[in-house]
């Protein structure tokens, strides 16, 4: 990955957000960073275009999958 | 300023954004401070003798460690002044402030990342001394302030804030208070680079757009 040059070691943070109480999160992007503290400004600096009532990142590897697109449930 | 001239030059693209992002965030703190100034009853400055800027912002940055050093120390001590104004007793400050506390809180956390990360540490002395002239010495305007209870801090306690949210302790400065500038808040001379000080005024504009 190219960001390896940057930092040695990266996490990639998937950020989700709502724009409404209302509205469920919804997945507005991702991040790649070598801490939380990181992640956090990176997150904020690239997806505050809106006016978002709740923004959070979640680690990618911390997301436990059960099946992915073109997979069957079972 | 500083920031915007790395929003094409950080080490990543990343951190591009994140520059312009604080650049910009710093733009309207600074609005909403010359503002509440004004609303205050202090006129603006006339010259550019009047920008007081600390000496770390004189010239551009060539190194991403200065840079660093800048938002870790440097804009801890600005975000650290401002909570003191916004726990202060000035009511006009004390309900606009908080906005900008929530903006500098990811500046900080940017700062503190990167400085994990970046090996700054002369910078970061430099800025660290800066810092401290700019808060000022102790038993004067700062003090006053606080005792008055505009500033929510005094001067032994911005430093020590200073400390935690940095995370080491200020190193040693033999700072010559004798020469230090209480409106300018430095005991350097000098100021910001005429290339700089005419895109602020608009200098620079003006002579790509010439009027007819």
């Amino acid at each position: 990955m190219a960001y390896s040059r940057v930092h040695a070691h990266v996490r990639e943070y998937d950020v989700f957000a709502r724009k409404a109480r209302v509205e469920p999160l919804r997945q507005v992007g991702s991040v790649v960073a070598p801490d939380d503290d990181l992640a956090m400004a990176y997150a904020r600096a690239t997806y505050d275009e809106e006016r978002w009532v709740e923004m959070m990142i979640v680690p990618r590897d911390a997301v436990i999958r059960l099946w992915a697109p073109g997979e069957s449930e079972s | 300023m500083r920031y915007a001239e790395w929003c094409i030059a950080a080490p990543s693209l990343e951190a591009d954004i994140a520059a312009a992002a604080m650049g910009l965030d710093d733009i309207g703190h600074s609005r909403v401070l010359y503002g509440s100034l004004r609303e205050l009853g202090t006129p603006d400055g006339i010259d550019e003798s009047s920008y007081a800027n600390v000496p770390y912002l004189d010239k551009p940055w060539t190194d991403w460690a200065q840079f660093v050093a800048a938002n870790a120390v440097l804009d801890s001590a600005f975000t650290l002044m401002i909570e003191a104004l916004a726990n202060g007793n000035v009511e006009v400050l004390r309900s606009r402030l908080k906005k900008m506390l929530q903006e500098e809180h990811y500046h900080f956390l940017h700062g503190r990342s990167w400085m994990r990360e970046t090996k700054a540490a002369s910078a970061i002395d430099e800025a660290w001394r800066e810092s401290v002239e700019w808060i000022g010495p102790e038993g004067a305007d700062v003090d006053e302030l606080h005792q008055e209870g505009r500033l929510a801090f005094h001067v032994r306690e911005l430093r020590s804030l200073l400390e935690q949210r940095v995370g080491s302790a200020a190193p040693p400065a033999d700072i010559d208070w004798a020469r230090w500038d209480r409106v300018r808040r430095r005991t350097t001379p000098g100021g910001i680079d005429q290339a700089t000080l005419e895109m602020l005024q608009g200098l620079a504009e003006k002579r790509y757009m010439p009027s007819a």
